[in-house]
């Protein structure tokens, strides 16, 4: 198979992929009891409460409520969050500037700790570094990020006060031109160090809490796959040559073992996403997490549809992404599929 | 004739019993082999104590009547600190006793793993065993519903399977089992489709065997290992989820459940009351920690070209 037809296939792939979890999302909203739930109150008479059903068009059929739910969010209306009194897709922005800029920061303290654990121990293989890189690997993968973060919190933020829980402080922020919404870009565009510190101070924590899981995952493919690669003969002839140890993990080994690590930071995204969720719980970050889980607690379904929809194509098209790089990179997976 | 008529049947018992010697033969050398190595070790004797801990909970800790998966509340000790005569590992904000929680909360955690497991391996056999046995359009269907259900990340599917479902245990367990299964299901479904090409299957198509058979005597039990790996690294996983659903607030109050007891503790924390979180979520991060031992363990004995990776 040629390159182009593969990644012809997994774009013909997408569509058919987001239209089945529109369907499940909208099957979800319908196991649940009413969507207007949120909506009654306990004075509302059946007149009033049939007229709010009427409005919502909850008297056709499935079919045809499915069709008019995804009509709205083709057009970008996601519906009306209860939680916050608005419609939700004019809250997501913000929301998902918050959570981008905190899950970009964790996905890249674990790509750089995960490639770098997983490099230092799987060069040296059996000995102690390789021993306490697995152990690392093994309890990050085990840890409950809730209890992590609260542990971290005792630690730095009670014990030590060295970090601040929230986004951002208020007086420093409001200070700066607010041109992207991520608080780190928009503090160098308007070269104002000392709120890029703030802003810095602030993600430090949530950004590791939620990165330890990925890192793990990350150090451990990259671990097993140096240690393959380190066993092929082009590395005995580059050791033949009389290159040091260091160049050959460096220059030839390391490269090799990158490729299917690459998959695997592709598939660690689902984990931040999921991280989100309590991370910004604990942390009181103002993100999609912790808007997912006052929705949650509150019952308001539109939020929750817009929030497992908007993160499932992101999770679909970072996948995309992933595969179709892993294809340019390695061609045997084009020529397997 | 009538001595023919009972033969084979005699004949194909002995074989049978011949065959499960030889697997549970098998199955002793692995874990053997499995069990040298010292974190397989490890996790084994800890998944042992825990498991211990649940099915004699009763006998370790007094139960709550009537209902023994309900913390028994000790309102005279309300924030005991760890030490307290009545209460050694403290008490939460509202009395209850963290000792009492983590032993049942242990049973909890059992439950869940074993119903959830149990659930999607049977799902998941049942859904691969379909797709890679009949190949062609009911594959390809059936593997588009699993792309489907694999498209959303499993936490946050499961979570609002939970939420629209309302809090209370049994729905986390319905909703963790619902995201769950497809995993079990594209793995079997790869491991038959390898497994089918073997010259064995051939041999007993040749010889007549139905299809039926030839699924259940020589492709199923081929292809159960990596399923074997993935459900022991799942009974930590599933605990996992189900405790950050119940932390989030997903299962009913006051249930003796660890992450229940960690969302507990939580608002304590900023007082300078460590212990309700402290030691209820490490339990969940013994329980994940061990299976996942156990499970590497699993997979280096039954996969050997894995080994020391």
């Amino acid at each position: 198979m040629q390159i182009r037809q593969y990644i012809l296939r997994r774009l013909m792939l997408l569509p058919v992929l987001m239209l089945g979890v529109s369907i499940l999302v909208f099957g979800l909203s319908r196991v649940g009891g009413s969507p207007i739930g949120i909506y009654i109150e306990h004075e509302m008479t059946p007149a009033e409460i049939a007229a709010i059903e009427e409005r919502y068009g909850l008297n056709d059929s499935l079919p045809q409520q499915y069709v008019a739910w995804l009509g709205g969010v083709l057009r970008g209306d996601l519906g009306w969050s209860g939680v916050s009194a608005a419609p939700v897709s004019e809250l997501l922005r913000p929301k998902m500037m918050a959570t981008l800029e905190l899950a970009v920061l964790a996905g890249l303290i674990a790509v750089i700790l995960g490639i770098g654990m997983g490099t230092f121990g799987g060069a040296r293989r059996n000995r102690l570094p390789d021993h306490l890189t697995r152990v690392l690997a093994v309890s990050g993968a085990s840890i409950p990020i809730f209890w992590l973060g609260l542990m971290l919190l005792i630690v730095f933020y009670l014990s030590l006060g060295w970090a601040p829980l929230g986004r951002a402080d208020p007086n420093i922020y409001t200070r700066i031109q607010p041109y992207t919404g991520l608080y780190t870009l928009d503090s160098i565009l308007n070269l104002d160090f000392g709120a890029l510190g703030d802003a810095l101070r602030h993600l430090a924590l949530p950004a590791i809490t939620m990165g330890i899981g990925s890192t793990a995952i990350i150090a451990r493919m990259m671990r097993s796959s140096l240690v393959e690669e380190l066993s092929e003969d082009y590395v005995d002839a580059a050791r033949a040559k009389g290159l040091p140890e260091r160049i050959v993990v460096r220059r030839h080994a390391r490269r090799n073992a990158l490729m299917p690590t690459i998959t695997v930071i592709g598939l660690t995204w689902g984990f931040l996403l999921q991280g989100t969720v309590v991370v910004e719980l604990i942390f009181n970050w103002p993100g999609l997490g912790r808007w997912m889980t006052d929705a949650v607690l509150q019952g308001d379904q539109a939020t929750i549809m817009a929030y497992v929809l908007v993160t499932s194509v992101i999770f679909l098209l970072v996948n995309l992404v992933v595969d179709v790089t892993y294809a340019y990179l390695d061609r045997r997976v084009v020529l397997g599929a | 004739m009538s001595v023919s008529a009972q033969a084979p049947t005699v004949t194909s018992r002995g074989r049978r019993l011949r065959s499960f010697q030889v697997r549970m033969r098998r199955v002793g050398e692995l874990s053997r082999d499995a069990l040298r190595n010292p974190t397989t070790l490890l996790g084994t004797i800890i998944v042992l104590a825990l498991v211990l801990m649940a099915i004699l909970a009763p006998v370790l800790v007094d139960a709550n009547e009537p209902d023994p998966y309900q913390m028994p509340r000790d309102f005279a000790a309300v924030n005991a600190p760890p030490g307290s005569p009545d209460h050694v590992l403290g008490t939460t904000p509202t009395g209850g006793d963290v000792l009492y929680g983590i032993v049942w909360g242990s049973r909890n955690s059992l439950r869940l793993s074993l119903i959830v497991v149990s659930i999607t391996v049977a799902i998941g056999i049942a859904v691969g065993s379909l797709a890679g046995f009949l190949g062609g359009r009911w594959d390809s269907f059936l593997m588009r519903i699993v792309d489907v259900f694999l498209s959303i990340p499993e936490l946050i599917f499961a979570l609002a399977i939970a939420a629209v479902l309302g809090p209370a245990f049994r729905n986390i367990i319905l909703a963790i089992a619902v995201v769950f299964w497809v995993k079990y299901a594209r793995i079997v479904r790869g491991q038959i489709i390898r497994v089918k090409q073997n010259d064995y299957v051939d041999a007993a198509r040749v010889i007549g065997d139905s299809r039926w058979r030839i699924y259940l005597k020589d492709v199923l039990p081929n292809s159960i290992t990596p399923v074997v790996v993935q459900a022991t690294l799942d009974m930590g996983h599933v605990v996992l989820i189900g405790a950050t659903l119940s932390f989030i607030g997903l299962a009913e109050a006051g249930l003796a459940e660890w992450g229940n007891l960690v969302s507990e503790g939580q608002s304590g924390i900023i007082a300078g009351r460590w212990w309700v979180a402290t030691f209820s979520g490490a339990m969940v991060f013994l329980w994940a920690l061990a299976f996942n031992l156990l499970g590497d363990g699993l997979r280096d004995a039954l996969d050997p070209r894995t080994e020391g990776r």
